[in-house]
């Protein structure tokens, strides 16, 4: 990631330099050499480097870091340090069930065709309600947890699938991977991001590595 | 000599200017890990570097237009 950045602060510093020599001197531009230079400095690169730093902005958008640096997602991030082993996004975080420099996005996309355009376009709704409009407190979801997140890696790993409570009754199952039976709202695993009992809790301090 | 800028260096100029105003906002927001920057980025940077190429491109048309002299 930090060559990428590299690579596109060199792509900027080169297109600045040049386009700055061709505002200096407009007329070499008069001349075969001066066209092409003027199409790939002001045509090529601009677009390049465009292109190469929308996709660095995304793939940071990813980040954890990035998400909790508004300060409204200050308790969520906080969230993930509780020392409780049925909080879900803790254990998760925790024992690097999710990766943690990508926490927050990888429960929170959509594993879809076009999820993760669906997942920023609704951070955009987010930057929207935190400039122009009221964040809710305790910010909630736009729509219903879908099962499909969590089954995005649990689905065929052998806890999840010999899971008594799974098994037990056999129109569980089909109802979990149906996504008739939530897994955060049917009262098995709604331990999530509990942050009125955030005061109270007691918070794992992570080893230095 | 004259020093006076054709139309055509006149508009590569203006769309220079606006296309190194929107390379540097790429710059600052690249390493700024924030939801202010991706804005920035997007309707700052973005809107200035199209509007610059959208000048640049204008300018080639341009240049390929030569009013008759006859």
């Amino acid at each position: 990631m930090a060559g990428m950045t590299t690579i596109i602060t060199a792509l900027i510093l080169i297109s600045i330099a040049l386009i700055g020599w061709l505002v200096l001197r407009p007329s070499i531009t008069t001349t075969r050499g001066g066209k092409m230079l003027a199409f790939v400095a002001m045509l090529i690169f601009p677009v390049m480097a465009g292109g190469m730093g929308a996709s660095k902005h995304l793939e940071n958008s990813k980040s954890t870091r990035f998400c909790l640096s508004c300060h409204v997602m200050d308790d969520y991030g906080k969230s993930l340090h509780v020392d409780d082993r049925s909080l879900v996004p803790a254990i998760h975080y925790q024992n690097h069930l999710v990766p943690q420099e990508q926490a927050c996005f990888t429960c929170h996309t959509d594993y879809t065709m076009y999820g993760d355009i669906n997942a920023k376009l609704r951070g955009l709704k987010h930057v929207y309600a935190y400039y122009i409009g009221t964040p809710s407190q305790p910010i909630k979801l736009y729509q219903a947890y879908n099962n499909r997140e969590c089954l995005h890696c649990h689905l065929g790993a052998r806890s999840f699938e010999e899971s008594e409570a799974h098994t037990k009754d056999p129109q569980t199952m089909p109802r979990i991977k149906a996504n008739q039976l939530g897994c955060t709202s049917s009262g098995c695993h709604n331990n999530v991001h509990n942050i009125q009992l955030l005061k109270e809790a007691t918070l794992w301090k992570e080893q230095a590595k | 000599m004259n020093s006076q800028p054709t139309p055509v260096e006149r508009r590569i100029r203006i769309a220079g200017i606006l296309l190194i105003v929107g390379l540097l906002v790429e710059l600052l927001t690249l390493r700024w890990s924030h939801p202010t920057a991706f804005l920035f980025f997007l309707l700052m940077g973005g809107a200035l570097m199209a509007l610059g190429i959208v000048i640049y491109l204008l300018s080639l048309l341009t240049a390929g237009n030569k009013p008759s002299t006859e």
